[in-house]
């Protein structure tokens, strides 16, 4: 039988669902902003764009959020690896992604109350959540209101090093949430780790 | 055809006799004629210009009607017509001395008379606008209401499109940003017999553009008022209304963009792919989404996209794979 433990408290749900929605819509409407073509059948552009903007206010809302309730409930402590041998511990992580998972082995770094994230998930996590999304989010907001951007940069507009870090930094964050969402299935089974972020509760 | 046909004889007409005539035509002006008439307009420049009207050369002259005057040798010279002698517009008699002549006013040449040739393609585009079907509104539309012939420059020597797009929109937003200078030309309101026609809001009539106001920066009124004509001819003057006028964003957010034969049009034949990007000419002023690509990027960035779905499908695949062998193993 397995053990139980309550991990995730309600409001890191909620966040992570409205999150995960928002950043999907903004995906694919800025997909069809970016590829706009008459001969693809993407999102039409107009209606990108508007669902873009509200999605993209409601998502620096939401991590307006994420970063206050972090800070009060002490969760952000969960997003700092810890030494010593940071390293030493990715790259038995990694070891496990690339061979052991194969092989049926066993977590090398099961979750506890006190530890949810390995080593290299916290790196991760850390990367995206405090040094791309920030970006991301200034970037769009520069783009929502293009007064604040230079003026020019070099003999270009200067909406280009905004619009095309903008560009850049989705694409980490898509490529993360494509990572993202398969390793969730490498829970005890294919299912348990969507469960835990529905319920709250996690099954070694 | 009969109709054009007349025209066109008429212009002949214009262009064989009447011209050399008048000495008036808009053959480029050579260095010589220039610097003569810049020196000439010197005498108007005592009171037509800022300092002038600051301090007029007599003392008893009421400068307050040109108030809202924008001659200047600065602002003059450069404009289209900065070649020329004032008085090759105005008349050549009634302008040497002050107070002027009344006569004078009634003198002033119109644009057909150096122009015709142009007159005569544009004139039928400008019939067809919707400020010449208006009764009302048609009667004062004339071919200075929108060009100020002191100041405006011609697209092709303007070069920069941040300009291009000022100057422009300034012609048409004169009016339909301002409500005082709207009701001159308005016709009656339907609604408020007696009464002129409201200016309905710019914005609003506009708002399902998002951001309309940035649009009003870096594009002109007529990209979208009229309609597109190949690149060497003349701009159309044909100002459609809403039906008509263009709604589709993609004629210029795309990467085949409109614009290159609107705005860009007097660039594009410098197009560099400047640092890999596609429609550089335009990433000169505004960078377009959906217009401004750089394809070796998003190359890349797809590829990239490719390589993570694929490396998770293979790894998702092995996984299944190993299980099963796994479980195989086990029950043997
Ligand atoms: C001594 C000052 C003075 C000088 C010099 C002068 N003007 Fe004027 N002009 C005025 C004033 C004041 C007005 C506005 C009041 C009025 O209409 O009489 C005016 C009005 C005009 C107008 C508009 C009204 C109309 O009659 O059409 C034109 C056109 C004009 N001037 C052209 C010229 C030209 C061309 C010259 C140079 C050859 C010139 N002026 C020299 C003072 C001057
Ligand atoms: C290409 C023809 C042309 C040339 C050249 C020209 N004008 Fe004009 N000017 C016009 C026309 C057309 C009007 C407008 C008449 C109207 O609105 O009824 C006008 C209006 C004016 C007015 C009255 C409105 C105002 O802006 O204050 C003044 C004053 C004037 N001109 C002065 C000058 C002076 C001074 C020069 C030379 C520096 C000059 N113009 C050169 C065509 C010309
Ligand atoms: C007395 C003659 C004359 C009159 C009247 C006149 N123009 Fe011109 N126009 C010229 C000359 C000369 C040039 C300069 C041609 C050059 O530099 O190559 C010119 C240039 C222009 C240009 C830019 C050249 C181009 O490529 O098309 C425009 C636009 C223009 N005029 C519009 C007008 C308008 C509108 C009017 C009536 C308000 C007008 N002009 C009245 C003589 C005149
Ligand atoms: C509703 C406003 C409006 C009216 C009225 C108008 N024009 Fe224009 N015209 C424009 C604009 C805007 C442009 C574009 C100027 C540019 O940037 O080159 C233009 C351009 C031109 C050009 C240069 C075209 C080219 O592509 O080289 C000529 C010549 C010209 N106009 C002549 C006329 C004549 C003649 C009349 C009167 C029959 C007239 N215009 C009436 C707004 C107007
Ligand atoms: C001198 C003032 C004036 C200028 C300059 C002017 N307009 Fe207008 N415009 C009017 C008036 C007045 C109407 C008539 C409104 C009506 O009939 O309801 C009108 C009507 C229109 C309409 C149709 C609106 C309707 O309700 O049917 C369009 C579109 C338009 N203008 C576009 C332009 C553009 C584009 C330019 C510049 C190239 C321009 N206008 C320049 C005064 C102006
Ligand atoms: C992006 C294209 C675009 C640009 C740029 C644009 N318009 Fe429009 N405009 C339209 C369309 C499309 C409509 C019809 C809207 C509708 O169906 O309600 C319209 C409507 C109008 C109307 C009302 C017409 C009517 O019959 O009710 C006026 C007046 C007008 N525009 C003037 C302007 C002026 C002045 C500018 C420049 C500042 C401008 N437009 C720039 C596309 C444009
Ligand atoms: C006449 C050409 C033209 C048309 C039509 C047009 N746009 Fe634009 N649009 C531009 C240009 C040029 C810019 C760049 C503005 C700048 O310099 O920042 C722009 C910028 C934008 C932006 C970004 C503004 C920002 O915040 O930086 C959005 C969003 C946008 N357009 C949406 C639309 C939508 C939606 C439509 C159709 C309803 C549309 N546009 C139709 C030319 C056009
Ligand atoms: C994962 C999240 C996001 C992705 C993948 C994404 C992607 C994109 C892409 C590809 C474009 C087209 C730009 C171009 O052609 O270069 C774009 C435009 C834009 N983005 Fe985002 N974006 C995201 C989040 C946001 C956020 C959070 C905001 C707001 C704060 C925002 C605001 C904008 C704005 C204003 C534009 C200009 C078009 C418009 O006004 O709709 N984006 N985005």
């Amino acid at each position: 039988m397995s053990e139980r433990v309550y991990l995730l408290p309600l409001w890191i749900r909620l966040w992570h669902w409205t999150n995960a929605l928002l950043i999907i819509t903004l995906t694919i409407t800025g997909v069809s902003l970016h590829f706009a073509d008459p001969k693809l059948p993407l999102v039409e552009f107009s209606l990108a764009a508007r669902i873009h903007d509200l999605a993209g206010l409601a998502l620096v809302a939401a991590y307006g959020f994420f970063v206050i309730a972090n800070i009060v409930s002490g969760n952000w402590w969960q997003y700092v690896p810890k030494p010593p041998g940071i390293l030493d511990r990715c790259m038995k992580q990694a070891r496990w992604y690339l061979w052991g998972i194969f092989k049926g082995e066993p977590h090398p770094y099961p979750v506890t109350l006190e530890v949810n994230f390995n080593a290299m998930q916290a790196l991760i996590y850390w990367f995206i959540m405090y040094l791309m999304m920030p970006t991301l989010l200034i970037t769009g907001l520069i783009f929502m209101f293009p007064q604040f951007a230079p003026d020019r940069v070099f003999d270009m507009d200067g909406l280009l090093p905004v619009a095309v870090l903008h560009y850049l930094t989705g694409t980490v964050i898509v490529l993360f949430m494509i990572a993202h969402m398969y390793l969730g299935t490498t829970g005890h089974t294919v299912t348990t780790m969507f469960k835990t972020m529905i319920t709250g509760w996690h099954e070694h | 055809m009969r109709v054009s046909g007349y025209r066109y004889l008429i212009a002949l007409l214009l262009i064989g006799w009447g011209c050399p005539a008048l000495a008036a035509s808009d053959a480029p002006v050579d260095q010589t004629t220039i610097e003569m008439n810049r020196k000439a307009n010197e005498a108007c420049y005592a009171c037509h210009s800022a300092a002038g009207i600051a301090k007029p050369p007599k003392a008893d002259i009421d400068m307050s009607k040109l108030k809202d005057s924008r001659l200047e040798p600065t602002i003059y010279n450069p404009s289209d017509h900065g070649v020329m002698d004032c008085r090759e517009c105005h008349s050549k008699t009634h302008y040497t001395d002050y107070p002027h002549a009344e006569a004078g006013k009634s003198e002033t040449v119109g644009c057909t008379a150096c122009h015709a040739a142009k007159v005569l393609r544009l004139e039928p585009q400008f019939n067809a606008s919707v400020h010449a079907k208006v009764q009302g509104v048609k009667e004062k539309f004339t071919c200075f209401t929108c060009h100020n012939p002191h100041i405006n420059i011609v697209q092709k020597r303007l070069q920069d499109p941040a300009k291009i797009v000022a100057q422009d929109n300034h012609g048409c937003l004169e009016c339909h940003n301002s409500s005082e200078m709207f009701a001159k030309f308005a016709p009656e309101g339907e609604k408020t017999p007696g009464l002129k026609k409201l200016r309905p809001d710019i914005d609003t009539i506009h708002d399902w553009l998002p951001n309309a106001k940035a649009h009003w920066q870096s594009v002109r009124c007529i990209e979208c008022h009229t309609p597109e004509v190949a690149e060497n001819k003349m701009l159309s003057h044909e100002i459609l209304d809403k039906e008509k006028s263009e709604k589709k964003c993609l004629s210029c957010h795309s990467a085949n963009s409109t614009l290159k034969a609107r705005l860009y049009r007097h660039m594009v034949k410098d197009e560099q792919q400047k640092y890999g990007f596609t429609n550089s000419v335009l990433l000169s002023n505004s960078y377009i989404i959906g217009a401004t690509r750089h394809p070796l990027l998003d190359s890349i960035i797809i590829a990239l996209v490719i390589a993570t779905l694929l490396g998770v499908l293979l790894h998702g695949a092995i996984r299944i794979v190993m299980s099963l062998r796994r479980k195989k193993e086990e029950s043997q």
